[in-house]
């Protein structure tokens, strides 16, 4: 009796240790047994992998892949912890543009890719996508550019209709070749349907207008100017006007609301970099099939979004991960990413190609978003994001949401934002 | 076992040495030992799991929030107490503290007289007893994720149920978001919604166990059942309510989930609303810590919150143990 016990209590302690000690979670990398190398994907929403991915295993029988998908919002989050903790992270993880700069900060975290090569791809990205992945004036590869978000309006044709306005893609374009244009067409359509929303944010204006000049919140040497730059004023004054005339449905981009507003066609436009396309879609449902289209964006193209593809440095197979990345980043895969997803490619080479410029979204009125998307991002000047960029944009995005409902005015509101974001970068 | 033989064959017949005489044997003294020992063994692997997730990170999270510590790059310098007085001086900080105190006040008081009541409804001999208190714990076992969806959807602006209710009594529709009190009201909705039924079990569990004599002798007497209730029930079960009100302190104090989800930003912008007007002390945590990497300042705030939590159980625990006693 007395040695069971005793031995019961050991076994019992040495199973609660083993326990707590390996129960630390599943980390990237490791071997399969029969020696072959195993790759973990991080990335999240849909990036149009699936397919690709078991192609890539069956090409290299010596490779083997694991696709992780996280909600965007904990991707970020998920991403800083593992690096912070050393393990966890995958082999390959994507970073979204807005942010690759606070990574970047911490890109001894991460393989520069320049070591097994990447400098010899530059070429293949439009210049600008090339850059944002990379750092030390181009000396530490950061990440490989996946799709890039260059931007349209997506507009709904029977609520302009309605409003009298013309419905034709090309005749809306032509009603906004600026911002001051869109709101004087916001004014049009309020003063005939005045129940329905012109724009679903203020913010998403706000963006739009702002990401069309070269420096926003940080001037290119990274130094913060939001509060001298009459940019970032002028921007959040005309989209916090369409707030102040309750033209906006004043949501949060993407979240539950944005998605029940859109099936009830409560509002007639929104700003929508290419990856926007299959949200609009899943919000609106089949029943909206053919009601939305696309126009072009005043005040030219502009960048929304996008992402890359980086190494973390805790991954075990540093050499393998990078081809991957590599493979995945190829004009020929983009290509089928944007066939298959709607993902516009980041590469002249692709974006340029016939088949991509034939595209068209059914869903959307047979728009030919391949031109659409193509053609803006021929003229697209991207704004510099500051390393603290993601830190300071949602205090200005609060700041119009208050006045879109009501609870302060511009010049309040701006003021508050301004001092929020100074708190924010020091 | 191999002992046994080996003493069989010296062929003397000696008798057991008395066992505090001589050099005790290697069986006797394990047998000491297990007695000591094994008490403490059995209770050992609690204790090493709370070293590993609980004395560690408290430790750490305290080294931490003395430094200007980067989420990602670790430690960049030592800074003292900086961060405290920084965060003395924060008026995000306060903001979240009286909004976390207005939420758990909201949530909890309410919460715990409505679970008195319902387990005292419970206590009575109802039709299908087992499914009206299976059905009082159902809202505990559902994700709290799903929850604050469902409920995020009925606080819709727009389109939420709440809002069309109202509107059908004639009155305006309420921003539940924008406006600081009907957001902590949502709120506090959602935590009642999950916690009454918890509670109200543990109460009923706590008042089964009051003789049953007590009632039938006050009844005799002729006291009312609320008299009966407020004289006999609630001190019986006092140190039920006791329990109750330390856990719901806890819990309300480190409110997170219900009010980050019911911002439509989420875990990745939300900073409970838009002039944080519903941002607990934990979102408050969470944003410095994981949303803008300042994992020093970030611990700063784990470890006031701590405190702040010792000090609220410690008042909860006076206050109501006097109310209870009074009765």
């Amino acid at each position: 009796m007395s040695r069971t016990s005793v031995g019961r209590a050991a076994t019992t302690i040495a199973i609660a240790v083993a326990a707590t000690m390996t129960t630390a979670c599943g980390g990237g990398g490791g071997d399969a047994g029969d020696g072959r190398v195993r790759l973990s994907v991080g990335v999240f929403s849909d990036f149009g992998y699936d397919r690709l991915l078991e192609e890539y295993q069956a090409a290299h029988p010596g490779v083997e892949v694991e696709q992780r998908k996280v909600k965007m919002e904990q991707h970020h989050t998920q991403l800083a912890t593992q690096l912070a903790g050393g393990r966890g992270a995958a082999d390959v993880v994507a970073i979204e543009e807005g942010n690759i700069a606070q990574f970047r900060q911490s890109k001894d975290r991460f393989v520069n890719l320049a070591d097994y090569g990447a400098k010899d791809l530059a070429s293949q990205w439009a210049p600008w996508k090339w850059n944002q992945g990379t750092t030390d004036d181009g000396d530490f590869v950061l990440g490989l550019g996946t799709d890039m978000g260059s931007l349209a309006i997506c507009y709904r044709r029977d609520l302009f209709e309605a409003a009298g306005l013309p419905a034709d893609r090309d005749a809306v374009g032509a009603l906004w070749p600026t911002w001051a244009d869109f709101q004087a067409t916001a004014d049009r359509f309020t003063a005939a349907t005045p129940n329905v929303k012109f724009v679903d944010a203020a913010q998403n204006v706000y963006k739009a207008v702002l990401d069309q000049t070269e420096e926003g919140y940080f001037a290119k040497d990274d130094s913060y100017i939001a509060d001298r730059n009459p940019k970032v004023a002028d921007a959040f004054g005309l989209a916090a006007s369409l707030g102040e005339k309750r033209q906006t449905s004043a949501l949060t981009p993407f979240s539950q609301d944005w998605n029940v507003a859109l099936k009830q066609a409560s509002f007639a436009t929104t700003t929508c970099p290419a990856w926007a396309l299959a949200l609009i879609k899943a919000g609106a449902g089949d029943e909206a099939a053919g009601k939305w289209d696309v126009a072009t964006a005043p005040g030219g193209g502009g960048n929304w979004g996008g992402s890359f593809l980086a190494v973390p440095r805790q991954g075990g197979h540093p050499r393998e991960a990078y081809e991957l990345a590599k493979w995945l980043t190829a004009p020929e895969q983009q290509k089928r990413i944007f066939k298959e997803t709607g993902n516009l490619p980041s590469e002249p080479a692709a974006y340029q190609d016939p088949e991509v410029t034939s595209t068209v979204n059914e869903y959307f009125n047979q728009a030919p978003v391949g031109r659409i998307f193509g053609d803006s991002a021929e003229n697209l000047k991207p704004t510099y994001r500051g390393s603290k960029d993601s830190k300071v944009t949602p205090v200005f995005n609060n700041a119009l949401n208050r006045v879109e409902t009501g609870k302060q005015s511009t010049s309040d509101s701006l003021a508050q934002a301004l001092r929020e974001a100074r708190d924010a970068v020091k | 076992m191999t002992v046994a033989p080996a003493r069989r064959g010296t062929g003397t017949r000696r008798p057991v040495p008395p066992p505090h005489t001589g050099r005790p044997s290697w069986r006797d003294r394990l047998g000491r030992l297990d007695t000591r020992f094994t008490p403490y063994l059995i209770v050992a692997p609690f204790f090493v799991v709370f070293g590993v997730f609980g004395l560690y990170p408290l430790l750490s999270t305290a080294w931490m929030s003395l430094h200007d510590w980067q989420l990602i790059d670790g430690a960049q310098a030592f800074v003292g107490l900086d961060n405290f007085r920084e965060l003395l001086a924060d008026r995000n900080f306060w903001n979240a503290l009286g909004n976390t105190l207005s939420l758990f006040l909201l949530s909890t008081v309410p919460q715990l007289v409505a679970a008195l009541g319902l387990a005292a409804l419970l206590d009575r001999g109802l039709r299908g007893r087992a499914f009206w208190r299976a059905g009082v714990l159902l809202p505990n076992v559902i994700s709290v994720a799903a929850v604050a969806l469902v409920f995020a959807q009925l606080y819709g602006r727009d389109f939420g149920i709440v809002n069309h209710l109202l509107g059908l009594v004639g009155v305006d529709p309420v921003d539940w978001r924008a406006e600081t009190w009907a957001s902590h009201l949502a709120i506090s909705s959602m935590v009642m919604w999950r916690w009454t039924g918890y509670n109200a079990l543990i109460y009923l569990a706590a008042m089964q166990s009051v003789p049953k004599d007590m009632y039938e002798s006050a009844l005799l007497d002729g006291a009312s059942r609320w008299r009966v209730f407020w004289s006999i029930t609630v001190p019986g079960i006092r140190p039920t309510i006791l329990f109750t009100v330390i856990v719901s302190t806890i819990g309300g104090m480190q409110l997170f989930v219900e009010p980050q989800l019911f911002d439509p930003g989420g875990t990745a912008t939300g900073t409970g609303g838009t002039d944080r007007q519903f941002q607990t002390l934990v979102m408050y945590l969470y944003e410095k810590g994981f949303r803008l990497f300042d994992a020093g300042y970030s611990s700063a705030i784990a470890w006031v919150l701590f405190l702040l939590i010792l000090v609220v159980a410690l008042v909860n625990f006076t206050l109501t143990r006097r109310i209870a006693s009074k009765g």
